[in-house]
């Protein structure tokens, strides 16, 4: 029997309908769950509201949420910390993750145990690493303050949570353990694309370890490098559950970050109009940033 | 430049041996191929001799310095990768330029000794693009180039024309052949395919397993092969080989050959007597029409490629030999082909007269695959 010709997706002719009717559930998932509510935000950022009910009449047009906004200490504030955040977990997230998977990726006994426990932490939910954590450093019974007494490092236990500088120490310290194990996976699968008649020619040519380093295995990595540190910022930029779970923010806003700031603004102070500005700062900046840095990464691999 | 001595090196991976006591002078100046089939260790002792493999023992010099536990830094030579190994962030110029960079060269040096290479090579407008947009050839160019650059003690190519098409393999097998005249460095190439050898080696090492079969030039190597792999690996189309009885006759031996008494040109004919022999017979080496042995055939298939006819025939049962264990291919075994030079056409099924001069043969002893002569 023939078909017909105008539902034969087979055709050459008719074969992108097929593409379109493959994407459209997902098209219309993220739709429904990431750009309507998006939409929604930005809409609810220019407008006074404190408990948002889509059933309700929409408020008039006003700029007053972003007025108040940028005159906002807490603001500012919230700022810089999260930029601190994102530099310093970032960075350390690199150090860590780039050193460990170039330790895994050489041939040893127990190489599959050592890649496992590398990739650990990133396996363990976020909640249960901070609770983990806030033992670890708790005042009185913390594993760290009798490290470090025992080490001779301090001679009076430290209060972790209460000093701003050490609860946001913490913050970062726990940011990174969690953080690491996905640059040093993104790294590996890198590393193992690297032809190993690279490091053959460079040894004949006489570059010594630090030289192949610097000289080969960087360069080689570096699309991979771009794109994995445009996924830890954002995660960093973004993550809530850490600093809630481990100091709600304080003390003294020591630790609240655009995220945080958002988050209690909209569910401690009920000002949704307000906490979506902030949400559509974080987006705005958010794009930016990730712009830059896809950009930058080279283009010549 | 230099000289280079080898001192039975051996390999060993666990208890597989690769490399069984390699041992081998190199002139200076001197371009040796290294041949084989896949697996013969050929690759092997090259990536040693580079430093980039341990030897399991033995001795490697380098001119006069003991070179065996030398970083391959150290060992001022210079290797071409069969894929190149171009790293692709880098332009052609910082690729060519990176090993003198990496010894700590000044600048200005390097560019000098860069724009020299690249003139030699013909390159010099392509300096300052990245890898990926060269062509194969030209990419192959470059890896020269940066092995020129160095002004090295010797230059070891491992199978670096195999990537490329086979018009270009051509072109440029004479191009690194020129290039070795002009710069008479020393040099070891490594490579699986035998036309590549004879054509631009001083000295052909032929191995088979792990050990090195014969050392020679080019056309003893073909006149005089040691045995029988030998024999079947250099040529192409490969000797034809044929199994056979020897007989005392006189003071010399013959052996009975599509019904004749032929003959065999061997020194010491009266020791051959009764002995099981493989006859080996260049197909380049049987004339179309009647000569000192002739015989008649119906040939299975012919092959034209204009200047020569390629005859395949079916080789007689009592001249065929064992089928040995993962050897030769069964047509090879089974059949005989014939090189005709500027061959008249003829259609197939015609039998067809062919023939052979006797003091042409291979004599190889049956069981060892030694050559008799």
């Amino acid at each position: 029997m023939p078909r017909s010709a105008f539902l034969d997706l087979a055709r050459p002719s008719r074969r992108h309908w097929l593409g379109y009717l493959l994407l459209a559930p997902a098209v219309l998932l993220i739709a429904l769950i990431i750009v309507y509510p998006l939409f929604v935000s930005v809409d609810l950022s220019f407008q006074n509201v404190n408990i948002a009910r889509l059933d309700q009449p929409r408020r008039p047009f006003t700029t007053a949420n972003y007025e108040r906004l940028f005159a906002s200490e807490d603001f500012w504030n919230a700022c810089w910390v999260t930029f601190k955040l994102v530099t310093i977990v970032s960075f350390f997230c690199f150090l860590l993750g780039l050193g460990t998977a170039l330790l895994v990726n050489n041939r040893f006994k127990g190489q599959a145990l050592a890649r496992l426990l590398v990739a650990l932490p990133w396996a363990i939910p976020e909640v249960i690493a901070v609770v983990i954590f806030a033992w670890l450093f708790d005042s009185s019974f913390g594993l760290m303050n009798w490290l470090f007494i025992k080490l001779g490092l301090v001679d009076q236990t430290i209060n972790w949570f209460s000093s701003p500088d050490a609860a946001f120490a913490v913050v970062c310290t726990v940011m990174v353990w969690k953080g690491y194990p996905f640059v040093s996976i993104m790294m590996l699968a890198g590393l193992q694309s690297i032809p190993e008649d690279f490091y053959n020619a460079a040894k004949v040519d006489g570059a010594r370890a630090w030289q192949r380093l610097v000289h080969i295995t960087i360069p080689s990595l570096m699309p991979v490098i771009g794109v994995t540190l445009v996924l830890v910022m954002l995660w960093v930029f973004r993550d809530f559950s850490i600093i809630y779970v481990l100091t709600g923010g304080g003390p003294l806003k020591a630790t609240q970050s655009l995220s945080i700031m958002t988050y209690e603004q909209a569910f401690g102070f009920f000002k949704m109009g307000y906490a979506s500005a902030i949400g559509v700062i974080t987006l705005i900046v958010c794009v930016i940033a990730s712009r830059l840095m896809i950009a930058r990464a080279p283009d010549n691999i | 430049m230099a000289g280079i001595r080898i001192d039975s090196v051996t390999k060993s991976y666990g208890g597989l041996a690769v490399l069984k006591a390699f041992s081998l002078d190199i002139a200076d100046g001197e371009f040796v191929v290294l041949v084989g089939p896949s697996g013969c260790g050929k690759s092997t002792m090259l990536k040693i001799l580079a430093g980039l493999e341990e030897a399991s023992s033995g001795k490697i010099s380098i001119g006069d310095r003991d070179v065996t536990d030398l970083a391959p830094g150290d060992r001022d030579i210079a290797m071409v990768f069969q894929n190149y190994a171009l790293y692709p962030h880098l332009t052609v110029a910082r690729n060519m330029g990176f090993g003198l960079k990496m010894r700590g060269t000044d600048a200005g040096e390097i560019d000098r000794r860069v724009n020299e290479a690249a003139k030699i090579l013909g390159i010099d407008h392509l300096l300052e693009r990245r890898p990926r947009a060269l062509s194969g050839g030209q990419r192959q160019r470059v890896a020269l180039g940066r092995a020129i650059v160095r002004e090295p003690q010797a230059f070891l190519m491992d199978e670096p024309l195999s990537n490329l098409d086979a018009k270009l393999r051509v072109h440029t097998r004479a191009e690194i052949s020129a290039l070795h005249k002009r710069l008479r460095v020393t040099t070891i190439y490594v490579t699986h395919d035998q036309t590549e050898a004879m054509t631009m080696a001083d000295r052909i090492v032929i191995m088979k397993d792990g050990v090195i079969q014969q050392i020679a030039a080019p056309d003893v190597m073909f006149r005089e092969p040691a045995n029988l792999f030998v024999a079947g690996f250099i040529g192409s189309p490969g000797m034809n080989f044929l199994k056979a009885k020897a007989e005392a006759k006189g003071g010399g031996a013959t052996a009975k050959l599509f019904g004749h008494d032929v003959t065999l040109p061997v020194a010491n004919g009266g020791a051959l007597a009764g002995k099981d022999i493989v006859v080996g017979l260049r197909p380049e080496h049987i004339a179309a029409g009647p000569g000192q042995v002739s015989f008649t055939v119906a040939p299975r298939l012919i092959e034209s490629l204009g200047s020569e006819q390629y005859v395949y025939v079916d080789l007689p049962e009592e001249h065929r030999r064992e089928a040995s264990a993962g050897g030769d291919d069964e047509t090879r075994r089974t059949s005989l082909i014939a090189r005709l030079i500027n061959p008249e056409p003829r259609p197939p099924e015609e039998t067809l007269t062919l023939s052979f001069d006797p003091a042409r043969l291979h004599v190889f002893d049956a069981a060892s695959g030694e050559a008799i002569r």
